[in-house]
């Protein structure tokens, strides 16, 4: 094995360049060559994009320092989400990142405050949340890193600029030994097993590879296209096909939070950056057709536009298989879920994850490949369950598509956790992909679905007690949140992308 | 002229001289056989240990073992004790027989032990040792001819006093027409051209011819050293020996199924139980040990009471470098000696009469023939020779000079590829012509101390639980075969019980 | 009108309705929950011996039980680590232990800087770099603390005589003021899918909301519900017998379970203090009762004496573990053999998933559903578990190992397998009893050895790896030397009771 095996990326953006830093990062050099096929005419999507917790971590194992990469991007921090509109029309809650109640107890801390319902209490559970708190009050602070008090029971993740973290993330892979080539792909060519071996560019320059990673976006060039993988739909779960982003002006408060709105037709975006707002409307154009879709989105808008909204079309569901032979499709040429719970970038990051520690180190191994794809399919059905509970759990009276979402006809195991949530309070726990209980807590609850009972082993806790405890606190929360920076400041402090700009502006002067 | 032999003459009788007048009798009819022999010269009848060849011996005469048993005032021998060999204060067994059964994977069963040993069994091989279950619990019995796939028999053999052997062997051979000259020889007449023995003349003048001469003349070698002079290869540097001592001594109340060897300071004693009495003696290094000495030591270490004065014997451990010269052979002392550690001494003689029979010439005897006689005869002797060595060599006293002597010893080649094979893997390899199998080293190299480190590595193919659940399966079997047997007193007495005797020799 | 459920008849016989009783009385009496225990006939025999997962002792906690005062009462002995001998022709006997913690050795897991280690010639085996493994072949106990920088740590189960540990729980449930009836199941009256009442021989009537059935594989209970069914495995696992037997104790304890295969099955072997338990569980295909009883000396290595009882085996699941107000725990749920040691595990993960599932009401209880989905789940992964044993066995030319490799097995196990034999890499689904070291262990132990590793351990050059591979060795070893003996464990057992303290 002297030659080592050569990775062709195709396809740029974030998808591709999160796949050439993890590899050329975690991949022996001598073992392993990363090549990165991208065309700059083929513009990027790039929307302005949330992420998730796991952000962090990838980003810590390829060694990039948080806050140069935060000015890089222009990115502020996320605490969660905050819904709006969806259970009915009004209705606000957080899904935050991180636990209702204090760190680890036995009995699931929303069984407590059920109780303390039932004795008369009219707390909201968000009053229990410290990510929640600290979001609404547009503040913010790293965890504490002890697993003991209140503010350890929360993480966080980014808000940035997708193409911009895209660049960033190039500058690192070509330092660190990615090679990128310049190119549109003009064909593809198979080898006699039928495995990839060659993109063939429109300049006539030709890529050779042993691995290929499809980051060709929706066409899905090598997976879908050459190596035909079926395309699983998903639309009649998620009927959401179209997207209008459109930036604004921040004028606001820097919120440590993404906003999403329910909408007629659909749901909208607020996704703040250092340097603007990313905005779009996601929308069913089975029950509502452009036009009145942009119409309903600049109506929506509380800042000043900042360009055009541009179409983006899309069909929720995924290929059957995200890995193929020699090919492993990673991002939209794997499959598409709407951004709702700002998991794009997380399935690019934990298929990258998945795939490290199985990639192959010659022709792919059938057993590392059914791993690779058993993972995936868990990462994805999992997600899609989620997001189908978002749309499936209304009670709006306004609008088809929510009429529709209401009386669908939803996976069985879909049914049955909101069954066994709406009679007890149950919520399963798994040990691999999202989403943890805490995440389904807060949107069973806060989209209107409230259990009947609660626990029998809360009960068992004196009532005053329980009370007491609660009480504390919600007062220990508030306490701490009073001490919190204020996220604007703490961003400024710590990793203000103008700063970066002038300082970079003042070098380049200074050598003029 | 007559191509076949007609007349053959034995000089000397004994044991040697009288297995060879009968063999021939039954074996070669119609020849004419004459044996001479003097009752002045004194035959060397110290109560003899045997091995179970001796069986067919029998066999090959046609003799009735019960008649032959009572007869000789035998008992009956399953192996014999080895006491204070390996250090003092330590018995093992050398048992007869087969240990364990045919497992019927071409492994011998040996080696399933040794791997049921290494991996923590009973390091006791003998449990798997019918001879030796039996031995230990003083019982004896002949097991009728088992059936195929069950244990193997029992095998056995006898001690008996030599002199009466010898006497009813005469008795045998003279029914069959073997006639018996008393005197000495005083000269042998030699063909002029051929230098072949013709006649030997007596004391009293008188001659007797032959086609061929059986020399059972004893350590002498009267006409296979003192006519032919074949010559003698001396191998007191591997075996110092030199001397022995016999006394026999009363008879044991319940005689053992098997004969004692045990080690001593300079040598080794024997307890041979026969019906009427016992025979002991020790045998010694006279450049070790004094004739006093031994006396002392073998009279204070007697079960029961000396019957006579201890007999003082000499002799010198090796062979005549020929066996077989023109038209004669030398049987028995007159073809080498090896001290009796293992009983081999009758097995010699009846080596040699077997050989002959199977070689029997013609009246020009063939060189072809008699070179390959004295081929197979010298391996007989050196193998037999380097499993006695091998007793001395193994062994772990070094608290007396000759046993110091011993343990430093060099040894022959041939000894020393088996001890090195013997170590590697529980087995020494003995060639067809071996008188002693892998099942009689295993007992003499472990019983002193060698410990192999491995064993047939295709022993392993089973799995343990089978292993284990054949190991206990014999176990059992051989448990309740010996259960079934009766005590060897009993035993003899209902078969083959000697007249009772009335003198004490 | 919704109720809560007030009263719990707990239904069976032996650890497991003791277990179940005290459980939900301890953590559900506060709010008001009344437990009673139905005490049927018990089916232990005399040398029964429960061997024990380390999960035991968190059970124990949560009932408040004094560790030192049950091991004594039940001739208890701690065990680090399972010994498999002869399950593959030629191969040594491997171990498999519980270690917490693999400790940090870098990204990955440990057993990848084994791997490529093993593949430059490293002669030391997995088993030294557990720190279970090692105590186990040492003779010692794998206590706490933890090495907290190394973060090494292992954990050990039990060996416990049956009769009196489930005796002990009784005393226990007694002491805690649980009405205890015992006796026979006369009549059980249904209403549907729910039981109203049972009526036993004596003529006494227990009634309640919830019913658990704790009764092993009578499912006294279950079975007359409407829609019961026993789904067996015995397409997948052959042995149908179990046999229990006695001999002396051991004068020194080891430190492990031994578990011996042989040509019909295999034989664990499990030191008490005052004895040692035998187990044989075999297929009555390939050994007749009266013949496994006459060989068990033989085979077990040890001279048997008593009496040597055999019952039947019969490994397999409930549909429906709970049916209406109907709940079945531990064997009644899902029967497997032994070789695990998880039977009372089982019953143990029953009780725990029924008491994070208590209904909410008495009426009505849909928390069935997830309880069923969840204890198949569990159920599936701990006979996988038991099956890789057996699919990994490397005896010829006997038929019931053959079948044993050749039997059908779940796409998770074969999935499991390919993986491991891939890159030695082990991926655990939801609700998994073993852990990765576990699944290492018993892969490496029964002959896989994976084509490759974690293409990221080439990052590492090779001074670094052979440090960090030497490093591990020598803290392992370290700390091992340091724990006390098994004689020494339970020697100090002894002094407490001496010095008063209970």
């Amino acid at each position: 094995m002297n030659q080592p095996l050569q990775i062709v990326i195709l396809g740029g953006g974030t998808a591709g360049w999160m796949a050439a830093t993890a590899l050329v990062t975690m991949l022996p050099r001598q073992r392993y060559s990363v090549t990165l096929v991208e065309s700059e005419e083929i513009g990027i999507v790039g929307v302005g994009e949330a992420t998730l917790p796991q952000m962090k971590n990838f980003n810590d194992l390829l060694g990039i320092d948080e806050a140069e990469m935060m000015r890089s991007t222009q990115a502020t921090f996320k605490l969660g989400i905050d819904f709006v509109d969806w259970g009915y029309l009004g209705s606000s809650y957080v899904h935050p990142f991180g636990v209702h109640g204090p760190p680890a107890s036995g009995l699931a801390f929303h069984q407590r405050w059920q109780r303390a319902l039932s004795a008369g209490r009219d707390w909201t559970i968000e009053d229990f949340s410290f990510a929640i708190a600290a979001a609404r009050a547009n503040r913010f602070d790293f965890p504490a890193a002890g697993k003991s008090t209140i503010n350890s029971t929360y993480a966080y993740a980014y808000h940035f600029d997708a193409s911009l973290y895209a660049t960033y993330l190039r500058r690192i892979a070509e330092g660190r030994g990615a090679t990128r080539v310049e190119g549109k792909v003009h064909d593809v060519e198979q080898d006699a097993k039928g495995d990839i071996q060659t993109l063939l560019l429109e300049s006539g320059e030709r890529v050779e590879g042993d691995f290929f990673i499809d980051c060709s976006g929706f066409r899905s060039l090598l997976l879908g296209g050459k190596l035909d993988v079926e395309w699983e739909d998903w639309s009649h779960w998620l009927p959401c096909d179209r997207a209008l982003p459109v930036p604004t002006e921040r004028t606001g408060d820097l919120t440590p939070y993404t906003r999403v709105t329910a909408m007629k037709a659909g749901w909208r975006w607020r996704i703040p950056l250092q340097h603007r707002t990313g905005n779009g409307y996601v929308f069913s154009s089975r029950f509502i057709d452009e036009d009145k879709a942009r119409e309903e989105l600049l109506a929506s808008l509380d800042e000043p536009v900042l360009a055009e909204p541009r179409l983006l079309k899309f069909q929720a569901g995924r290929r059957t298989k995200s890995w193929e032979r020699n090919c492993v499709a990673l991002g939209l040429s794997s499959g598409f879920l709407e951004p709702l719970e700002s998991t794009s970038i997380y399935l690019m990051q934990i298929a990258i994850m998945h795939l490290v520690p199985l990639f192959p180190g010659g022709r792919p191994d059938a057993r590392l490949v059914a791993e690779f794809n058993r993972r995936m399919d868990l990462e994805y059905d999992r997600i899609r369950d989620f997001l189908i509970l978002h749309y499936h759990l209304n009670s709006r009276e306004d609008g088809e598509l929510w009429r529709y979402c209401r009386s669908m006809q939803v996976p069985d195991s879909l049914t049955r956790k909101i069954e066994i949530f709406r009679h007890s309070g149950y919520i399963e726990d798994y040990r691999d992909g999202l989403f943890n209980a805490p995440s389904w807590l807060s949107v069973f609850l806060g989209q209107g679905l409230r259990p009947e009972h609660y626990h029998p082993l809360a009960d068992a806790i004196p009532l005053e007690r329980l009370l007491a405890e609660l009480d504390e606190l919600r007062t220990d929360i508030a306490f701490r949140i009073d001490e919190m920076p204020k996220h604007a400041t703490f961003l400024k402090r710590y990793a203000d992308a103008e700063a970066a700009n002038h300082s970079a502006l003042h070098k380049a002067e200074a050598r003029l | 002229m007559e191509s076949n032999i007609r007349d053959i003459v034995i000089v000397g009788g004994g044991t040697a001289g009288w297995m060879a007048a009968g063999a021939l009798a039954k074996n070669a009819p119609g020849r004419r056989i004459t044996l001479i022999e003097s009752e002045e010269i004194g035959t060397v009848g110290v109560g003899e240990s045997t091995i179970p060849p001796i069986i067919l011996f029998n066999q090959l005469l046609g003799i009735d073992e019960d008649e032959f048993v009572r007869e000789t005032n035998a008992t009956f021998k399953l192996g014999i004790e080895f006491v204070d060999w390996r250090r003092l204060g330590h018995k093992y067994f050398h048992n007869f027989g087969m240990l364990g059964a045919d497992l019927h994977t071409g492994v011998p069963f040996l080696h399933y032990w040794m791997r049921s040993l290494k991996s923590g069994g009973d390091p006791d091989q003998l449990r798997f040792s019918s001879e030796t279950e039996a031995a230990r619990r003083g019982k004896f019995g002949r097991v009728q001819r088992a059936p195929p796939g069950a244990q193997p028999n029992m095998h056995y053999a006898f001690q008996f006093d030599a002199s009466t052997y010898a006497a009813y062997l005469r008795r045998y051979s003279e029914r069959r027409g073997v006639v018996r000259k008393e005197g000495k020889v005083v000269n042998v007449r030699q063909n002029a051209e051929t230098g072949f023995i013709e006649a030997v003349e007596m004391q009293d003048g008188s001659s007797v011819r032959g086609d061929f001469f059986i020399d059972c003349s004893g350590f002498r070698g009267l006409l296979i050293e003192q006519v032919y002079q074949a010559g003698f290869e001396d191998w007191s540097h591997w075996l110092p020996n030199d001397r022995a001592a016999a006394v026999p001594a009363e008879r044991m109340a319940e005689p053992s199924p098997f004969t004692v060897a045990r080690a001593r300071e300079a040598g080794w004693q024997w307890r041979i139980p026969l019906q009427h009495r016992t025979g002991n003696g020790y045998v010694y290094s006279s450049s070790h040990i004094s004739d006093d000495e031994v006396a002392t030591a073998l009279l204070g270490t007697l079960e029961g009471k000396a019957l006579a004065d201890p007999k003082v014997l000499r002799f010198k451990a090796g062979r005549r470098r020929k066996s077989w010269v023109k038209n004669c052979i030398a049987l028995g002392l007159s073809s080498g000696f090896l001290e009796p550690l293992e009983s081999t001494s009758i097995h010699l003689v009846q080596a040699g009469i077997t050989k002959f029979l199977d070689f029997f010439p013609h009246r020009e005897c063939d060189p072809i023939l008699i070179d390959r006689y004295n081929e197979e005869m010298a391996f007989q002797y050196e193998t037999v020779r380097d499993f006695i060595i091998a007793h001395y060599k193994v062994t772990e006293r070094e608290d007396t000079e000759f046993w110091r002597y011993c343990r430093h010893m060099s040894i022959p080649d041939s000894l020393s590829d088996k001890l090195t094979l013997f170590r590697e893997r529980s087995e020494v390899k003995p060639y067809p012509g071996d008188l002693f199998g892998d099942i009689s080293w295993f007992a003499i190299l472990y019983g002193q101390g060698l410990t192999p480190e491995g064993y047939h590595p295709l022993a392993d193919a089973m799995s343990d639980d089978d292993l284990q659940l054949r190991l206990a399966g014999i176990r059992k079997a051989i448990m309740e075969r010996v259960e079934a047997l009766p005590a060897h007193s009993e035993f003899i007495r209902r078969c083959c019980a000697a007249q009772p005797v009335t003198t004490a020799a | 009108m919704t109720r809560r459920v007030e009263a719990v008849a707990v239904v069976g016989r032996d650890a497991p309705l003791w277990l179940a009783a005290a459980a939900i009385q301890r953590s559900l009496g506060p709010a008001g929950v009344r437990v009673q225990a139905v005490e049927l006939p018990s089916w232990l025999a005399s040398a029964d011996c429960y061997s024990t997962l380390p999960s035991l002792a968190s059970m124990h906690r949560l009932l408040g039980v004094d560790e030192a005062k049950m091991l004594r009462a039940a001739s208890g002995v701690p065990v680090a680590a399972q010994r498999f001998s002869n399950w593959a022709k030629g191969a040594p006997p491997y171990l498999i232990a519980y270690d917490d913690q693999a400790g940090e050795a870098g990204d990955l897991p440990f057993v990848q800087y084994w791997l490529k280690g093993h593949r430059e010639g490293l002669r030391a085996g997995i088993e030294d770099f557990s720190l279970g493994c090692v105590c186990a072949r040492a003779g010692r106990v794998p206590l706490g603390p933890a090495d907290t920088e190394a973060k090494i740590s292992a954990s050990y189960g039990y060996n416990l005589d049956a009769r009196d540990y489930a005796e002990a729980l009784k005393q226990l449930v007694t002491n805690r003021g649980i009405e205890i009836l015992s006796g026979r199941i006369a009549d059980v009256k249904l209403d549907g899918e729910r039981v109203i009442g049972i009526e036993l021989e004596g003529g006494e009537r227990v009634e309640a909301d919830l019913f658990v059935d704790a009764s092993g594989a009578e499912r006294v209970l279950m079975m007359r519900l409407p829609g019961a069914e026993f789904h067996s495995w015995r397409d997948r696992f052959s042995c149908d017998r179990v046999l229990t037997a006695s001999a002396t104790q051991f004068k020194s304890l080891p430190a492990f379970t031994q578990i011996s295969a042989f040509r019909g099955g295999w034989i664990g072997i499990h030191p008490l203090q005052d004895r040692t338990a035998i187990t044989a569980v075999y297929s009555s295909d390939g050994i007749s009762d009266q013949t496994m009883i006459a060989q068990l000396s033989v085979l077990a290595r040890l001279p048997v004496s008593g009496e040597a009882v055999v019952s039947e085996l019969k490994p397999g699941l409930l549909d429906r573990a709970w049916i209406g107000n109907c709940v079945a725990i531990g064997e009644a749920a899902v029967a497997m053999e032994p070789l695990a040691a998880i039977p009372l595990h089982l019953a143990q993960g029953c009780i725990s998933h029924l008491v994070t599932l208590f209904p909410a009401t008495a009426e009505e209880m849909p928390e069935a559903m997830p309880y069923n989905d969840v204890i198949r789940a569990f159920a599936s992964n701990i006979a996988d578990f038991t099956q890789a044993h057996y699919l990994l066995n490397g005896r010829f030319d006997e038929p019931f190992w053959e079948q044993s490799r050749e039997a059908p097995a779940t796409g998770t196990l074969r999935g499991k397998i390919d993986l491991f034999s891939a890159r030695g890499e082990v991926s655990l689904r939801d609700n998994e009893t073993f852990s990765e070291q576990n699944w290492t262990l018993l892969f490496l132990g029964g002959g896989i050895e994976p084509d490759g590793f974690d293409p990221r351990i080439d990052l590492l050059a090779d001074q670094p790896l052979i440090e960090l591979v030497q490093q591990r060795l020598r803290a392992v070893a370290e700390l091992a030397k340091n724990m006390p003996s098994v004689d020494q464990f339970v020697g100090a057992l002894g002094q407490l009771q001496a010095v008063g303290v209970s």
